[in-house]
């Protein structure tokens, strides 16, 4: 493959392929816990029940007064505003500028971890959130009254987050001038990207208002929120608390067009390993056809590409797709359209699993580079703000075997977890135990399958 | 799947599956890792014994240095594949034939090349996972380093 200028991009290193053992192995556990778990499995639902506890008043004045809030909205929008000027002032190499580092990796895989942890931690950083609720207050002091919105298309849902997440990973893989190569934008395109996004979410957040457009179609909100909804740690009316982890991710996927954000993530990521072994051959093939038929290589690359990331989102729901289906032929079953978004929730673990597994070794090495060279010299002009400027990123931080088992054990876990969920969701739906389970064993095999191509991807990347 | 011995059968099942899953991946494994180590020993596959012909074979009983060839900025029979154990001695040789800089990522080696002058290039091999090296000049890629733990 000829390369085209960036080809850095912000890979200095790739993840060696699972050997074939840690393959198997890996497969083989996931099977018997799969099938231990439909053996032990318990009879009424244990995380259906989202109920939370408040802890003292104190702790939610701190954490949710407004001093933090107006401090953590002004963070969000001084480090949007840094991303977009070092984006447009800064050295066009990607790997050395602030921006596409901290908003691909620094931000984008950092907060789906953090969330999962410490709760909804994106919402008070959200500077669009922060931008849109500041000019809320400046008008209801100018005018006197509450600013009036458009009602929100109920049947719309989460459609706008799923597209904007798929245009997000697209931007990031697929539109990068050497094509295929991981985080290959260029940093002034991210950040004219940046720019048009946010002039795009602040017109919806004034046609729909802040908080519904957050829930609803700001990507990012709607991306970290879902892997927040896993994780124990939440607000609610104005309280912080806690509840019992997993117990909200059902009540997260009630919303329409959850599922297709969901898949969105997991056919996203698929892709992306997919390119780095599994498609690579098939990838190649469809953009050498293209330029044989007189596009021009980067054109061809972009076509070929933007057809495997939309195929792999579509295969992904496939299997989905599927097996709802499956589940609908159960004696019981609720309608298809409630079986669809009542199982939604359960790919989320699975999705975090394939961002860990996926991307856990970039994020390690890559965070080096963000807290040392990266914040000393964020514009890559030979700055030195302070003294880091000339650290590198140590690659032996992590071993290679270390890296494999970090992989694997990400995806068992949240294979595990998923089909927990699963479990409990079946039991609630059908009243009766025996169909319940029946209904699981097509739910197995869809977690089956997304944790087994999850596993064969790792054993094909590089390879 | 309500009776005691459906879930006994179906963890029989279960494991008896897993059981033969990890036989037959682990004996293509066998195989698998077999020629890979060998392949990482001498540090060159068949095809770089024919192209890496560079004349710094005289040494008998030596091991052959690869030496990648570069032509017009572009590396000659493509981007070398070149696989050491972790611990090893990265060893190989380039020969460009204008004058370039070769730097090695992850590593962060550079080295210059004269134009037409045969570089030998040393170093341990104590960071695993895949590498690129590439020419500053032309930003092209002319091998890939793998370190297997």
């Amino acid at each position: 493959m000829t390369l085209l200028p960036y080809a850095h991009a912000l890979v200095a290193r790739e993840d060696l392929p699972i050997p074939a053992w840690l393959f198997a192995w890996g497969a083989s556990i996931v099977l018997i816990a799969s099938f231990f778990a439909l053996s032990v499995a318990w009879r009424t639902p244990r995380f259906e029940d989202d109920r939370w506890r408040p802890y003292g008043a104190g702790v939610s004045r701190v954490l949710l007064g407004i001093p933090l809030q107006v401090l953590c909205g002004a963070i969000g929008v001084l480090l949007l505003g840094l991303t977009v000027y070092a984006g447009l002032k800064g050295t066009t190499a990607p790997d050395r500028n602030f921006a596409i580092t901290f908003a691909f990796v620094t931000a984008w895989l950092g907060f789906p971890v953090l969330s999962v942890l410490l709760g909804d931690v994106f919402r008070p950083f959200n500077p669009w959130r922060a931008i849109g609720r500041a000019a809320g207050g400046v008008f209801r002091a100018a005018a006197g009254q509450e600013p009036r919105h458009l009602p929100y298309p109920e049947g719309l849902g989460r459609w706008p987050a799923a597209a904007g997440l798929v245009a997000f990973v697209w931007l990031e893989i697929v539109y990068g001038p050497s094509g295929g190569i991981a985080v290959a934008l260029s940093p002034d395109d991210a950040a004219v990207a940046a720019l048009v996004y946010s002039g795009y979410t602040l017109a919806m957040m004034g046609l729909f208002g802040v908080e519904r457009w957050c829930e609803r179609g700001e990507v990012f909100s709607v991306y970290f929120g879902m892997f927040a909804s896993l994780g124990a740690f939440a607000a609610r009316e104005g309280r912080f608390g806690m509840r019992k982890p997993l117990s909200a991710a059902g009540r997260w996927a009630v919303v329409p067009a959850s599922a297709a954000v969901v898949i969105a993530s997991l056919g996203t990521t698929v892709f992306d390993g997919a390119q780095e072994g599994g498609l690579e051959g098939p990838m190649e093939s469809v953009g050498e056809w293209l330029t044989d038929a007189g596009l021009s290589e980067i054109a061809a690359t972009r076509i070929a590409d933007t057809a495997f990331i939309l195929l792999c989102i579509g295969a992904i729901a496939l299997v989905y797709e599927l097996g709802v289906r499956g589940m609908a032929s159960v004696r019981g079953a609720p309608p298809l359209d409630r079986l669809r978004s009542a199982f939604a929730h359960t790919l989320v673990p699975i999705a975090l699993a394939y961002l860990v597994a996926h991307y856990f070794s970039l994020f390690v090495f890559q965070e080096q580079a963000q807290f040392t060279y990266l914040l000393s010299d964020p514009l890559g002009d030979g700055a030195d703000l302070f003294g880091t400027a000339g650290s590198g990123i140590d690659f032996r931080l992590l071993s290679a075997n270390a890296i494999w088992y970090v992989q694997v054990a990400a995806l068992v876990v949240g294979h595990v977890i998923g089909l927990v969920l699963a479990h409990d969701r079946a039991t609630a739906l059908w009243g009766d135990y025996r169909q319940a389970a029946r209904s699981q064993y097509w739910m197995l095999a869809v977690m089956v399958a997304f944790t087994c191509l999850g596993l064969y991807l790792l054993s094909v990347a590089n390879s | 799947m309500d009776s005691k011995i459906g879930r006994v059968a179906l963890g029989v099942v279960a494991v008896a599956a897993a059981v033969v899953l990890l036989v037959v991946l682990s004996s293509n494994d066998d195989t698998g890792s077999d020629e890979g180590t060998g392949g990482a020993a001498s540090a060159s596959r068949p095809a770089e014994d024919e192209k890496g012909s560079g004349g710094d074979k005289g040494d008998a009983g030596k091991p052959a240095v690869p030496t990648i060839v570069v032509r017009g900025g572009e590396p000659v029979g493509g981007i070398e594949e070149l696989s050491y154990d972790a611990g090893e001695q990265i060893h190989f040789a380039v020969r460009s034939d204008t004058a370039d800089e070769l730097h090695i990522h992850g590593y962060d080696i550079e080295r210059e090349l004269p134009a037409g002058r045969t570089v030998v290039i040393q170093f341990p091999a104590d960071i695993e996972g895949i590498f690129e090296a590439e020419l500053h000049e032309s930003d092209t890629q002319i091998a890939e380093l793998r370190i297997e733990p």
